[in-house]
């Protein structure tokens, strides 16, 4: 029966053909968005782990989420040296990563931090930062690079760096005065980490200290009631990230933290600020996939108009086929063949493009978007999209089936022209 | 040699039909039997036809074909009947255009077990067939849309006859052909069917036909559904 329906399309092959087409891409744009969402997902979820609370100026959630782990927006508002003083005294604080933000090299975020953001930051799985090449920054004016601004930039170990005010790539008031140099390289982690620059916090307050005569106020401010033992490198902080000694501690020590009486202060629990946020995104992803399926329907309607179509120049094919003793149940599943050959095929080269698409295309991908898709193998996710399609495909194709059927029965032997 | 096909005061007439289109008291085909049945265009012949190939019913008790009466077979069991022992020779189109003229003659036995069963080699039965009939050997394997009418026509005839089936129903084969070609298929119709001791019920409008064939049936005769139409 296979033999005889895939006979019979490729009699019809410019319509075959263009029905596996349609089927093709429809489920290629299906499974690339299901993909796409999927390891997006992935990545999303592996841009940080083992911090149990980042702190920030009183802000929300989503936005204090967004500017310490994306490096994207800007915080309107800062958090003291001294509540940072107070956050790293809080019992069951393990490590303390402090980060100021608001620079730029070519658009690339700067993070100013301490060493420790080498030694505590995790991701994925709980992978720490390597170097590619070089060190990490232990003088004032060194600076670590994320793997992507490396790359884009062109710059090597040892080559110097200009910082500029704020986040834009453009900016009028680059720190030329105070070049840094570039101790290393860290390795890809398919995260943020890559697109960020790292210099010393001490680096940022110097730069900052002598450059900008905005700043001289504040160390007057500051310096009026700086309690610290020693000064400050710099007086304020974007955010902090924490890591307890205990993981169960963050609930209460949020509660706390957020109900500090000298400083208006935000602290959030990453995981379920990356639930939230990523609770918005999936909506777009929702939408997106939801277009994909449509665009599957399509496909599937195209193949049931092209058989529906086919059935009224077939009808001498099937007065044949009943003279040699076809059955109507034989016609029927004939026309059901047909269409899951159809479905099978196109479903197939779709698969194989995306595979293609990916092993040819990832690393165009990876380097024009920083999107990583791997052509890994198909997910349980994946293969249920594909037999919901095949399942599709054989509902529709009861259609065409049925009415091969009907006139199978009203035909019999006479040809009508 | 046994009976083929019999009749028994069948009546037939389409679903909302007002008079019955066929009323035929008694016809008796033997086993064996080449017989011209010959009736005009709208007389009934069609209908007759599909009536003995078991696509449409005929009342029970009223149609035996091989010792089955269709009546009482359901529609799949008719459709096994005609696909086991009926070759059905069309006018014309015979064919699937896609199929090589070996591939449409194989083709008898893709709904037919027992016609599988009967042909050990398949492709070689074709091919005798096909030799049988005056397809050259070369012609075998193009495509069914790149041969002439009265080739396709001995494909047909080839196709009905593969795997020895009882009976070989011809509904006006040779209308499409030229003079020439029309008897010159007939013959080798005729000895294929001696060979295979083959029932032959080969339906016409043309009279030239007549003396070819050992028994002639003409439709009006045996058909008094016009006749008590015209009395009434």
């Amino acid at each position: 029966m296979l033999k005889l329906a895939w006979a019979s399309l490729r009699n019809r092959r410019a319509s075959a053909i263009l029905t596996i087409l349609a089927i093709a891409i429809s489920t290629l744009l299906l499974l690339g968005v299901e993909r796409v969402r999927e390891q997006t997902q992935a990545n999303f979820a592996n841009t940080i782990a083992g911090t149990d609370l980042i702190v920030g100026a009183r802000t929300g959630s989503t936005q204090l989420l967004l500017s310490s782990v994306f490096h994207i927006g800007s915080l309107n508002n800062t958090l003291s040296w001294d509540s940072y003083q107070y956050l790293t005294k809080l019992p069951g604080v393990k490590w303390h990563i402090p980060m100021a933000l608001g620079d730029s090299v070519a658009g690339y975020p700067v993070v100013a931090t301490t060493s420790d953001f080498f030694s505590y930051f995790r991701y994925g799985d709980g992978l720490s930062l390597e170097l590619a090449k070089g060190t990490v920054f232990s003088e004032m004016n060194q600076a670590t690079l994320g793997a992507e601004v490396a790359a884009r930039l062109g710059l090597q170990q040892g080559d110097p760096l200009t910082l500029a005010h704020g986040s834009g790539g453009i900016s009028f008031s680059d720190h030329d005065q105070h070049p840094f140099v570039v101790s290393g390289i860290l390795n890809r982690t398919g995260t943020p980490v890559d697109q960020a620059v790292y210099i010393h916090l001490e680096g940022l307050g110097l730069l900052h200290g002598e450059f900008d005569s905005e700043h001289s106020a504040d160390h007057d401010h500051d310096d009026h009631h700086d309690h610290a033992s020693h000064a400050p490198p710099v007086y304020t902080l974007s955010a902090v990230l924490i890591g307890l000694e205990a993981r169960p501690l963050a609930l209460r020590m949020q509660r706390q933290i957020n109900t500090y009486k000298n400083e208006p202060l935000t602290a959030i629990m990453p995981g379920m600020a990356l639930t939230e946020l990523w609770r918005t995104l999936a909506l777009f992803e929702q939408a997106l996939l939801a277009i994909a399926a449509l665009v599957v329907a399509t496909g599937l309607l195209g193949m049931l108009t092209t058989l529906l179509a086919s059935l009224r120049e077939r009808r001498r094919e099937m007065a044949v086929l009943r003279a040699l003793g076809a059955g109507p149940f034989s016609i029927f599943s004939l026309l059901v063949s047909e269409a899951m050959l159809l479905t099978v095929i196109g479903v197939s080269t779709g698969v194989l493009l995306l595979f293609l698409g990916l092993m040819l295309g990832g690393d165009l991908l990876l380097t024009h978007t920083g999107m990583l898709l791997r052509a890994s193998p198909l997910t349980s996710n994946e293969w249920v999209l594909l037999a919901a399609i095949l399942a599709a495909a054989l509902i529709l194709s009861l259609i065409p089936a049925w009415r091969a059927f009907r006139n199978a029965l009203a035909d019999g032997l006479t040809i009508k022209l | 040699m046994g009976t083929c096909i019999a009749v028994k005061h069948l009546e037939f007439r389409w679903p909302g039909a007002p008079s019955p289109l066929l009323t035929i008291p008694s016809l008796t085909i033997a086993r064996g039997e080449r017989v011209l049945l010959r009736g005009a265009s709208g007389s009934g012949k069609s209908t007759l036809l599909s009536l003995i190939a078991g696509v449409h019913q005929a009342p029970a008790g009223q149609l035996e074909v091989l010792g089955h009466d269709l009546g009482r077979l359901s529609q799949h069991r008719r459709d096994q009947l005609r696909a086991n022992e009926i070759g059905y020779i069309f006018q014309q189109f015979n064919l699937l255009p896609f199929l090589n003229a070996e591939e449409n003659v194989t083709l008898a036995s893709q709904f037919a077990p027992a016609r599988r069963k009967r042909v050990q080699n398949p492709e070689q039965h074709a091919q005798s067939l096909l030799k049988q009939l005056g397809l050259a050997a070369a012609d075998t394997q193009r495509l069914a849309s790149q041969l002439s009418v009265g080739q396709q026509q001995r494909v047909a005839a080839a196709r009905a006859l593969f795997g020895a089936p009882s009976l070989i129903i011809a509904d006006e084969p040779t209308s499409a052909l030229d003079a020439e070609h029309r008897d010159e298929f007939i013959q080798v119709l005729f000895k294929a069917c001696a060979a295979n001791q083959t029932t032959l019920l080969f339906v016409t409008h043309d009279q030239g036909l007549a003396p070819m064939f050992e028994r002639t049936i003409e439709l009006s005769d045996i058909n008094h559904a016009r006749k008590d139409d015209g009395d009434a």
